[in-house]
């Protein structure tokens, strides 16, 4: 394969998947800011390093994989990796506030920015980005079956905490105490 | 109660199950109320989870369309004569289908009566264009052989790919986009000028077709994948081993650039040649080998 050809196979497809991109570093660091500087300094190693596309391979996959293992890579040169893993709250929230966006959903906001990051990720690739089970493997460097187990995990969690009622208000509580069919009367 | 694991559960919402499993499931379902109720929950947690990772998206696009991309040839619309015509190609594909006598219903009770179009306008911008001249330029695209093909011809997979190599003169790819939630309809030729262009169909689950268009030579297109858009229809085009392609549907446009790439790396097909015709005598040949 000729370098040109990686060019032009590369360059307009990264082009093209650039707002996916910047949504996977987004979520991966937890805040606008620190994912823009993830992501480009991920897009000039693919870039310098386009050789190591290899024809065959999704291009998506390649560059969301790589990503990822921009970001583990700079993790572990880290001083405390822990430390640097974890996110802001409320920066992670700004994440979903476009402006002009009537989005607001703060439950499914808390419980995403409690996971840890391969779980967040693993949850965006499937749900987010309709990878198949394979390529989220591939691009996050687990086996098939560690994305359907998180998956199973992560879903059954959620649902559950979904679902769960809401504490009921301190009046309601003394209602539920009188049989049904005193209710009313009272 | 039944018991259906989460795991099940959450496979069959994902549609990860095989058809006789996602069948068991459905038939557990019917039969058990605290069952379907998880699966609602479940479905619920996803959609939820789909809406939180498209509000982040809606945000990055905002953002990368407010940074002006400089214009270089990676972004350039090629062969743009072709895909301005895009824009009527639905009608063209649904004029060829109505001709041949399936597909699109020619005449329903009460279409095209003023006052449904005054009340439910298909589509504001196209409803504003002059019609006629759409269906001229969509009809233009139509050729003899766009309906000499047959369609009992449609099934046979190495028949049409030696149909339309026939049609182009050169050896264009007909991808099985059956992995990518796409399954292949039918083929048929039309024309650009003088020039044959082919035109393969798909259909998702949902959503309107999904076409690949071949056209013989280089033209103005390029090696590279280019994006474009003409109203509601995205596409793709690139060229190869001298042959120009377009792939053009009403999808997201990720998910075009997504079948685009792997159209794009399937290896070249092998040179065609003609099939055996399905006589008995070839099929007991075929069985035996």
């Amino acid at each position: 394969m000729q370098a040109e050809d990686y060019h032009d196979t590369v360059r307009p497809g990264l082009i093209a998947m650039l707002p996916r991109l910047k949504r996977f570093a987004d979520v991966l660091v937890g805040a606008r800011d620190e994912g823009k500087g993830l992501l480009g300094r991920a897009l000039r190693c693919m870039l310098a390093e386009q050789h190591r596309y290899q024809r065959g391979t999704a291009i998506d996959v390649w560059a969301f994989g790589e990503v990822y293992r921009h970001w583990l890579h700079e993790l572990r040169d880290h001083d405390d990796p822990m430390a640097r893993a974890k996110i802001d709250d409320a920066r992670f929230g700004e994440l979903f506030y476009p402006e002009g966006d009537g989005y607001f959903d703060a439950p499914v906001i808390a419980f995403l920015g409690a996971l840890p990051p391969q779980q967040r990720l693993t949850l965006l690739l499937v749900y987010g980005d309709g990878f198949e089970h394979e390529d989220a493997a591939r691009i996050l460097d687990v086996s098939p079956e560690t994305i359907a187990a998180r998956l199973v995990r992560i879903s059954a969690s959620l649902a559950d905490r979904l679902s769960a009622r809401a504490p009921a208000p301190a009046a309601a509580i003394v209602e539920t105490l009188y049989p049904e069919g005193l209710r009313g009367s009272l | 109660m039944t018991e259906l694991s989460d795991e099940l559960l959450v496979a069959y919402v994902d549609g990860q199950l095989a058809r006789k499993q996602t069948r068991a499931v459905e038939k557990v379902l019917e039969q058990d109320d605290v069952l379907a109720a998880r699966l609602d929950a479940l479905k619920h947690a996803h959609a939820r989870l789909e809406a939180a990772f498209e509000a982040i998206l809606a945000g990055e696009e905002m953002d990368v369309s407010a940074v002006p991309v400089p214009q270089d040839d990676g972004l350039h619309i090629s062969w743009r004569a072709v895909k301005l015509t895009l824009a009527v190609l639905g009608i063209g594909a649904a004029l060829a289908a109505a001709a041949a006598g399936y597909g699109w219903p020619v005449s329903l009770p009460g279409l095209g009566s003023e006052t449904e179009l005054e009340v439910r306008p298909p589509n504001p911008t196209a409803a504003a264009k002059d019609w006629h001249e759409e269906a001229a330029r969509a009809h233009a695209l139509l050729s003899r052989q766009t309906l000499e093909v047959g369609l009992e011809s449609q099934a046979n997979y190495d028949f049409v790919a030696f149909q339309l190599a026939q049609i182009l003169g050169a050896n264009p790819k007909l991808p099985n986009l059956e992995p990518q939630g796409f399954r292949f309809v039918r083929a048929q030729a039309l024309r650009f000028g003088d020039q044959p262009l082919t035109q393969i169909l798909y259909l998702g689950r949902q959503g309107g077709p999904l076409a690949l268009y071949a056209k013989k030579g280089e033209g103005d297109g390029s090696a590279m994948l280019s994006q474009g858009q003409v109203d509601e229809v995205r596409t793709v085009a690139w060229s190869e081993d001298g042959i120009s392609y377009l792939l053009a549907g009403d999808i997201d446009d990720t998910l075009l650039m997504r079948i685009a790439t792997r159209v794009k790396l399937e290896p070249a097909p092998p040179l065609r040649t003609a099939p055996k015709p399905q006589t008995p005598v070839n099929r007991a040949l075929g069985k035996e080998s």
